[in-house]
């Protein structure tokens, strides 16, 4: 193994430190690890291109036109290969440092630790102490969050199988636009391909992989897209009158427009937009809110609660 | 496409030569720590990197690494000095870190816009986008004070709303750590006002003070297991929500004679999360827990009898 990777990073010195390209021959000549048939020092070659791009390596080949039957030639150009540094004030790489260390297990964690060391690789010292009145933060990675950002930075359409409300599976494909964290969860959104429309996952409700288009710049972005405007705002709201026990129900109190007291309840009216939420709000509190009106949302909670003793008798 | 990679020894190795450059005479102790790997896996690494070098490969090319004192230096090693640099991911990682961090401070905090900065800048500088938005649910205030107190191992009066309770109460603790589970953050604590180890969810926490500890009897930090209590559900329907609710990890369409074991600290919180799902769920056994829930629903639907 440890002649590989010597053959490896020779390679890499070689092709960076050479100012013009250097042709197959040469480096088969000059760089020690080469050795055997032309034709096995052909196979390593290729095996060890790949290996490096795999890594984030870009490799240059040059002399490719046809018009010229020059030998193709390679290097490795020093601003693709090394952190450009010189725009970053030392606070700065602490926050960075930091930044990387928010995450704990899973996904991300693997990168941040690479991040993080190649961080430290650079001639300043980092202090995260002295980044001022930042405290730590520990945060469970989200899954799939690395693959959504990389799938937006290179415009790749993302396939994936995704659970429906019934945790039916379902395969959606989607050009990722923008992405947002919203209350402890990651979202992501874009335009479903076989839908038409965009749409807003959850990346927790996804299962298994996401799997990138090999092919990059497959979309564009709209400009102002705002994602999470189809997610958060909508509609007309509707209102509720409730009575609520003095002392209880804060979390109903929270969206009164109005309050009236009566003897042991309050009467307050509440504006509401999705009926779901607020149906789950009002069982929640059980024989604390009394449903005033309308009717029908009277009757949704009566049968309701008929539904749960019977199902619990 | 850009694959995450297990880690591998050339890109160790890559990574290895800025790190010792930048750090002249570190122990092998530290280069082990800060590679995750051990003495004798770094002592390999350096061993191989002492064979590479510009081609001629005398000693004139090659790196010129001593480590035999325990203590790293290297020489000769110009053209690998500087950090790769970052990939997309790394890059991702970064900046998503650097938005929770901002989000985690309030805008006044002298952080705040540098933070904000470095965003842009890096977002703008490799194609990789920021999050349009990052919700924490937590004041800032609250966490930075929990925090403190964490570090001091200060006590701290808090307001903590109960939402199983469905009251707002003053506790005296003594947090310990901050606790990530099923999304939200805890901060697990010694609660004076009842005597024992306590979880407080930190989005319910509305105010805190800290308090002169010397009033307090000393604690032992060694955690109680809280006691949970198990019971089992079936779904009715919307099991999604109920997975989810429960944290079951169901990842398939159920049938309606499945019966999901679960687990949760308190009663109250069971019996508050049946009803209000609206029966999509409900609990089997025990079957004191089915009478509990029965009677409450029959408490509220009393109300409108």
């Amino acid at each position: 193994m440890s002649r590989k990777s010597e053959r490896l990073v020779n390679l890499v010195i070689a092709l960076l430190a050479t100012k013009r390209s250097l042709t197959k021959s040469e480096i088969f000549r000059t760089i020690e690890g080469y050795e055997g048939s032309n034709e096995s020092m052909e196979r390593m070659f290729e095996r060890d291109k790949d290996e490096l791009r795999a890594l984030g390596i870009n490799i240059e080949v040059s002399g490719l036109d046809p018009l010229f039957d020059d030998e193709v030639g390679y290097k490795i150009r020093p601003e693709d290969f090394s952190m450009d540094t010189k725009g970053f004030s030392t606070t700065e790489i602490a926050y960075m440092s930091l930044a990387v260390q928010v995450w704990k297990d899973v996904s991300l964690d693997e990168v941040s630790q690479k991040a993080l060391r190649k961080l430290s690789g650079l001639s300043i010292p980092i202090d995260v102490s002295e980044v001022p009145a930042v405290a730590p933060l520990v945060l469970s990675a989200p899954k799939y969050l690395s693959e959504v950002i990389g799938g937006i930075a290179e415009r790749r359409s993302a396939t994936f199988s995704y659970f429906d409300a019934n945790l039916d599976l379902n395969i959606r494909k989607v050009n990722i636009y923008s992405y947002f964290s919203h209350k402890g969860f990651w979202y992501f959104s874009g335009f479903d391909l076989d839908k038409s429309d965009i749409r807003t996952f959850r990346c927790d409700r996804i299962a298994g992989e996401i799997e990138l288009s090999s092919k990059s710049g497959t979309y564009e972005v709209p400009n102002n897209f705002n994602g999470h405007a189809s997610f958060t705002e909508s509609e007309t709201k509707q209102r509720l009158v409730l009575n609520v026990r003095k002392g209880r129900c804060s979390q109903l109190r929270i969206l009164a427009v109005s309050s009236v007291s009566l003897e042991d309840f309050d009467q307050i009216e509440i504006e509401y937009v999705i009926e779901e939420e607020i149906i789950a709000l009002v069982l929640w509190h059980l024989d604390d809110v009394e449903i005033v009106s309308p009717d029908y949302m009277r009757e949704k909670i009566v049968a309701s609660l008929k539904d749960l003793i019977k199902n619990h008798g | 496409m850009v694959k995450r990679i297990t880690d591998n020894q050339v890109e160790r190795l890559l990574d290895l030569v800025p790190y010792l450059t930048s750090k002249p005479g570190v122990s092998l102790e530290q280069v082990a720590k800060d590679f995750k790997t051990n003495k004798a896996g770094i002592i390999d690494d350096l061993n191989t990197l002492w064979m590479c070098g510009l081609p001629g490969y005398t000693p004139l090319e090659l790196i010129d690494l001593s480590f035999d004192t325990g203590f790293v230096s290297i020489r000769n090693a110009e053209i690998l000095s500087k950090p790769r640099k970052l990939t997309i991911h790394e890059l991702a990682a970064v900046i998503v870190g650097l938005s929770i961090l901002r989000e985690s401070i309030s805008p006044e905090n002298s952080s705040y816009i540098p933070l904000q900065e470095l965003i842009s800048r890096l977002s703008a500088s490799s194609k990789v986008p920021a999050p349009i938005k990052v919700v924490t649910a937590i004041a800032p205030e609250i966490r930075s004070s929990v925090e403190k107190a964490i570090r001091e191992k200060s006590a701290l009066d808090i307001l903590y709303f109960s939402v199983a309770k469905d009251v707002e109460s003053k506790r005296l603790i003594t947090p310990i750590r901050f606790v990530v589970s099923d999304n939200h953050e805890y901060v697990e604590s010694f609660c004076h006002s009842s005597d024992g180890y306590r979880m407080f969810r930190l989005d319910r926490i509305s105010k805190v003070d800290i308090v002169d500890e010397s009033l307090l009897p000393k604690l032992e930090h060694t955690l109680d297991n809280f006691e949970k209590i198990s019971f089992a559900i079936k779904i009715n329907f919307d099991s999604r929500k109920v997975s989810e609710t429960f944290n079951l990890g169901v990842q398939f369409p159920v049938s309606l004679d499945h019966s999901f074991d679960c687990s949760a600290f308190n009663e109250e919180w069971i019996i508050r999360t049946i009803c209000s799902l609206n029966d999509a769920a409900s609990v089997k056994e025990p079957a004191a827990l089915r009478a509990h829930i029965a009677l409450r629903a029959q408490k509220a639907l009393n109300t409108y009898l």
